[in-house]
């Protein structure tokens, strides 16, 4: 019985998780610095209209107002910035604010908690600048950022 | 004996998903993926929270604050406010810094996108308190940290430096020859 108690309990211990910081896991991530708000929501349309140079003023706006940037990795994967390189302002900074839809090769630290991706990104090995050159396809997103010079 | 072992049982398994919609009086962004959630937190600094770099004040302002649920410790990431103005949620949330609170706001879920946890807030309160804050305060704080860019219109078009990354780069960030095609081709 005394051991039944023991693993029980044990299996209780390791079913809560345990939330202490922790050394995150290096690694690698090519793609582009995107507006979350936009992009999780739907707010503005799907996924392909709203990140690119179609939604760069908007990722401007979003970036300045303090929504979180992520970096949306080949892989598909979403990745919430903390901190890129010595800049923790994560709210409505200026380094971010720089990169804002920029495709990035980043090499930093990786966090996953309650099915969100984070990274702390250590180096900015590339800046490729805006490389998705979608507005092409979908004009400005939303229409309204670029401004009508007729009215 | 028997309660014992049903008791630690139950703390052996994993916690289910929980509703908490209950007494939310959050309003509707008619979004596709959102629902009404209202709950207890303890707002963190999310860098502090995974990594132990933790400064004073959660950083004071500089950072994205998140929600550890009191419910089941779940970590809650809010990315927007309330306003309907491209503004986030950790200037509304600062002043609660290392705080048990409650918030209501509306739960955003895609599991096609990867969004999990990510919330809007609509109001916040110290647990236990009676008035509500509403999480609206963002323009009015930009408004009092840029008083040279006082005028008509939203501040996303007064904004000094969005309006020096546009005079640069352009709307597109592509460069200003790129946005004269579009305004030759659309107005």
């Amino acid at each position: 019985m005394r051991r039944l108690l023991l693993s029980i309990a044990a299996a209780g211990s390791l079913s809560m998780p345990a939330y202490a910081a922790e050394q995150g896991e290096r690694i690698q991530v090519t793609g582009e610095l995107i507006d979350t708000w936009c992009y999780f929501s739907g707010v503005m349309g799907g996924p392909d209209a709203v990140v690119g140079s179609a939604h760069h003023t908007c990722a401007l706006w979003c970036s300045a107002g303090g929504i979180p940037v992520g970096l949306l990795g080949e892989d598909g994967k979403v990745y919430m910035v903390l901190k890129i390189q010595d800049d923790d302002a994560s709210a409505s900074g200026d380094t971010l604010l720089s990169l804002a839809s920029h495709q990035i090769e980043a090499d930093g630290l990786f966090y996953e908690r309650d099915g969100l991706n984070y990274i702390v990104v250590e180096n900015v090995v590339a800046d490729n600048d805006i490389t998705y050159r979608n507005h092409e396809d979908y004009g400005a997103v939303p229409g309204f950022a670029v401004p009508d010079p007729n009215k | 004996m028997k309660k014992l072992i049903v008791l630690l049982a139950f703390v052996a398994s994993p916690l289910t998903a929980q509703d908490f919609s209950e007494g939310s009086e959050a309003k509707t962004w008619n979004l596709a993926g959102e629902t009404p959630a209202r709950f207890e937190a303890k707002v963190v600094d999310i860098l502090c929270e995974l990594t132990g770099d933790c400064p004073d004040n959660c950083g004071d302002g500089r950072r994205q604050l998140g929600l550890v649920r009191a419910a089941d410790n779940v970590l809650v990431y809010p990315n927007k406010n309330s306003q309907p103005a491209f503004t986030g949620a950790a200037v509304e949330m600062l002043p609660f810094c290392g705080k048990d609170v409650e918030v209501d706001g509306l739960m955003i879920e895609d599991a096609e996108l990867g969004a999990q946890n990510i919330y809007l807030l609509q109001k916040i309160r110290e647990t236990g308190a009676e008035e509500w804050t509403k999480a609206n305060r963002w323009t009015k704080e930009w408004a009092k940290n840029h008083p040279e860019a006082k005028g008509k219109g939203p501040w996303f078009r007064r904004d000094p430096r969005v309006k020096e990354s546009i005079a640069k780069d352009g709307y597109f960030g592509l460069g200003l020859d790129v946005d004269k095609v579009y305004y030759e081709d659309n107005f």
